[in-house]
């Protein structure tokens, strides 16, 4: 190698008090290499990337770039060797114009004598949005765009480092996908393509197939060190499978078999449901243990559809009824009467109290059901036992019941969010991406878990931008194209629909 | 990182371990028995029966009027409107003790208080005006409907039988007042934490969006907030004109910052969802105590506020779990 490498990480150690998140992790990324990092929630991926862009510091251990030793005590001084983030929880600010999102932090660069030169900030960025095919106003508030584009943006603002200084840049993206439509994710999978040979990247994705599309090695951590590195053409899905959750791949993973065929009565029954500018004239039904998946690209009103059934948006027209009782449209209250559950897909907005216990967290959407005899009281007794027993029956990872949920990883607190109405009981069970941020391992048991509540009846809609996922999981597919149901797609066990046949009704 | 993650554990012994889980209870103690030492050396007359009971008696309407606060700080917002409560309510206990009898007094008080409390809670919910600025407003109505009531003047009452009741001490020697401000506490504090109300009223204030989802009646809950809040506020009233034999047209010009203080030391955060009553009784035995020590040890009334204001700010600084704040603003 004539180069040194571009970033190289020797015996880096770090611990948070008795926790340790990374035990002696050496890695290697060579210039202009793209570099898969997957792993569980919890093995140390995050941390990673924290200690690489400066915000945290390791415990022990040395940090090189290009061949020079560094030790970042503040993203500033990452970035201005090259070193840009972009982060799973986006972290651009909603009220400002793109270009100062871009080159925020850098404005420095720009001013002279504290006055900011904003014509060339807004040229720069101009420059790269176009050299990134990105058709959006360097001018656009940051908030008003969408979801994905602000994805795009955060790129963008990484790229831009490139052109500030004069480095190749080292871009460590984790989970830029994860919030992405799919074509989204071809713009975006196409730009990194495009960038082969002017930046050295670390591509952080569960999604196995992303890895494959675009990167050169691909590393799996586990428990915090690095369980093995491969280049591309020598990993296979299940070498990475058993490396990142430490046991084969088991087969069946959406658990196809255990597909329920026999279907009972109807329970969800959806008419003509529309939101004016949202969906339009909505008709299914879902029968007990039954799985819908509902498959669409971002604003193709899947989400709206999610949350008329379970009470949070108000539909114009159209009814939604359970077990033949109409549900009052907008309202929670009358959905919940009728034991409609629902996994939000923003978790820790929609799903669960960061600040509170497990226990307290548990227990709120039935407290009505631990009152002790007819006392208004609260039984402590109760809300333990019926606490511990989920914590037991779902395997959430915990020393007690009273563990803050913000102390937890995602899956395990996707799993308090499930077990939180399965305490309650639900008839009818809304998915908004329940999967989103998982690890394999936690996903895994989250299949698990929806083929035995179908086995108990329970009707599911399963919304969901993972297809594969929805493939697997669901006995049919609804198809939503800006609205509207495109398609209703069958999913039996034996033969499965194939991805392209779902996506072409989606675009 | 998660905590339920494999990894090296540190030996950690079983006090330091409960010591760091308790923090937030443990610092206001050691605030409070670091106080009492140091005045009860500066003057011995402070560690005495008879000046707990002073000190008790003193601070029983800041108890009740920081617990008021603290049911509308638990859901995330605020009532500035306490201290004008108390004062109004007051007032009116005051012009009834002699109209419709003690008992009547006591809920006139008590139900103009949370009558207020309704008209602040309604606002906020159906003009979508922040709390801070409905009670900010509310706060200076009441004050004009007050002195449009009184002139300026403090209101008397002949009928004394709520008066004695309040001041005797036929328990321990220990006064009613107290009794009336603990009980009061410990009514709140089991109804946060073993009644369904309470458990909403965390919730909302821990995640609003998460409570609406899992069916708690959000607008409702916080209407019960602010009618609780401004009860327990007239509540307050009624016991300060009970004290004092006399409806005052300034009540306590203390009093909203005080218990505002008294909630926040205690260790309910500003933004809700943590904390609850019992943390409010801690906090106001150290604004008590450390007001009533420095009267005793002769420190000018002047020297005071800025000694109460150094004191609120460190101990905040030092109770405050900063780890769980990426910012402060």
């Amino acid at each position: 190698m004539s180069h040194p490498p571009a970033l190289k990480l020797s015996n880096i150690c770090k611990r948070y008090g008795p926790v340790t998140a990374l035990h002696s992790v050496d890695l290697t990324l060579n210039k202009h290499e793209i570099l898969g990092l997957v792993g569980e929630n919890g093995a140390g991926k995050s941390t990673m990337i924290s200690v690489i862009n400066g915000t945290v510091r390791p415990t022990e251990g040395t940090l090189a770039v290009n061949g020079e030793e560094f030790t970042f005590g503040h993203t500033a001084e990452a970035g201005r060797v090259g070193v840009a983030t972009v982060f799973q929880e986006q972290g651009l600010i909603g009220n400002l114009p793109v270009y100062e999102n871009i080159l925020l932090g850098r404005e420095s660069e720009f001013s002279r004598l504290g006055i900011r030169n904003r014509a060339a900030m807004v040229r720069l960025t101009q420059e790269v949005l176009d050299d990134l095919g990105l058709d959006i106003s360097p001018y656009a508030i940051t908030g008003n765009l969408t979801f994905g584009q602000r994805q795009l943006v955060e790129i963008a603002k990484a790229f831009a480092l490139g052109r500030i200084y004069p480095v190749d840049p080292i871009i460590l993206l984790d989970e830029p996908t994860s919030a992405l439509s799919d074509k989204e994710t071809q713009i975006f999978f196409d730009l990194i393509r495009k960038w082969r040979g002017k930046a050295s990247i670390i591509f952080i994705s569960h999604h196995l197939s992303d890895v494959f599309e675009v990167c050169d090695s691909v590393v799996a951590l586990r428990d915090g060190t690095v369980n093995g590195r491969w280049p591309i053409e020598e990993a296979t899905p299940d070498i990475l499978h058993e490396a990142i959750v430490g046991r084969k791949r088991s087969a069946g993973y959406y658990k196809e078999t255990e597909q329920r065929e026999e279907l009972g009565e109807v329970v969800l029954d959806v008419q003509d449901v529309s939101i004016p500018g949202e969906i339009h004239d909505i008709t299914f039904e879902v029968r007990a243990g039954e799985i819908v998946g509902v498959a669409g690209v971002l604003g193709s009103g899947k989400t709206d559809l999610g949350k008329v059934i379970t009470g949070e948006k108000r539909q114009g027209t159209g009814s939604v009824r359970v077990n033949g009782v109409t549900l009052k449209p907008g309202s929670r209250a009358s959905a919940l009467e009728a034991d409609v559950g629902s996994i939000p897909s923003e978790r820790n907005v929609a799903g669960v109290i960061g600040m509170h216990s497990i226990e307290w967290n548990l227990t709120l959407p039935a407290l009505k059901n631990f009152k002790m005899g007819n006392t208004p009281f609260l039984s402590s007794k109760a809300q333990a036992e019926t606490t511990d027993w989920w914590i037991d029956r779902l395997k959430v990872k915990t020393p007690s019941r009273a563990v803050l949920i913000s102390n937890m990883s995602g899956g395990n607190a996707q799993k308090v969010v499930f077990a939180k109405w399965l305490a309650r009981g639900v008839k009818v069970f809304v998915l908004d991406d329940p999967c989103r941020g998982l690890d394999v391992g936690a996903k895994e048991e989250i299949y698990i878990l929806l083929r035995e509540l179908a086995r108990e009846g329970v009707a599911i809609v399963l919304i969901s931008d993972n297809l594969p996922e929805v493939i697997g999981l669901s006995n049919r597919i609804l198809v939503l194209r800006s609205g509207i149901i495109s398609a209703e797609i069958p999913a039996p066990i034996h033969s499965k629909p194939s991805e392209t046949s779902v996506v072409s009704r989606m675009v | 990182m998660s905590v339920t993650q494999s990894g090296t554990p540190a030996p950690a012994s079983k006090f330091s371990t409960w010591f760091f889980a308790n923090t937030a209870t443990i610092y206001p103690l050691l605030v409070i028995l670091a106080l009492v030492v140091m005045f009860a050396i500066m003057n011995p007359y402070f560690a005495t029966f008879n000046n707990f009971t002073n000190i008790g008696r003193q601070s029983s309407v800041l108890l009740i009027v920081a617990l008021a606060g603290t049911m509308v700080i638990m859901i995330g917002s605020i009532d500035l409107s306490v201290g004008s409560t108390v004062t109004l309510a007051g007032v009116l206990a005051a012009m009834a003790m002699d109209t419709v009898g003690p008992v009547g007094a006591v809920f006139a008080g008590v139900g103009v208080g949370a009558f207020i409390g309704l008209i602040n809670g309604g606002i906020m919910l159906t003009l979508k005006v922040p709390s801070f600025l409905v009670t900010l407003g509310m706060l200076s109505i009441l004050t004009g409907i007050t002195n449009t009531i009184c002139n300026g003047q403090s209101i008397l009452f002949n009928d004394l039988s709520l008066n004695s009741f309040v001041n005797s001490s036929p328990i321990f020697g220990i006064p009613n007042i107290i009794f009336i401000a603990l009980i009061t506490a410990a009514i709140l504090v089991f109804m946060s934490f073993k009644t369904v109300v309470g458990r909403h009223l965390f919730a909302i204030g821990g995640g609003e969006i998460v409570a609406a989802n899992a069916g708690v009646p959000v607008n409702r809950t916080k209407i019960y907030a602010f009618m609780l809040c401004g009860g327990l506020a007239g509540l307050g009233g009624v016991v300060l004109a009970a004290q004092v034999g006399a409806g005052s047209p300034t009540g306590i010009p203390t009093i909203l910052l005080d218990s505002i203080a008294a909630i926040v030391m205690g260790g309910t955060a500003l933004s809700g969802g943590v904390g609850g009553p019992q943390r409010t009784i801690l906090g106001a035995m150290v604004i008590a105590i450390l007001s009533n020590g420095m009267d005793v040890t002769g420190v000018s009334s002047f020297t005071q506020q800025i000694v109460k204001g150094a004191v609120i700010i460190l101990a905040v600084a030092s109770t405050i779990d900063r780890r769980k704040y990426p910012f402060i603003k």
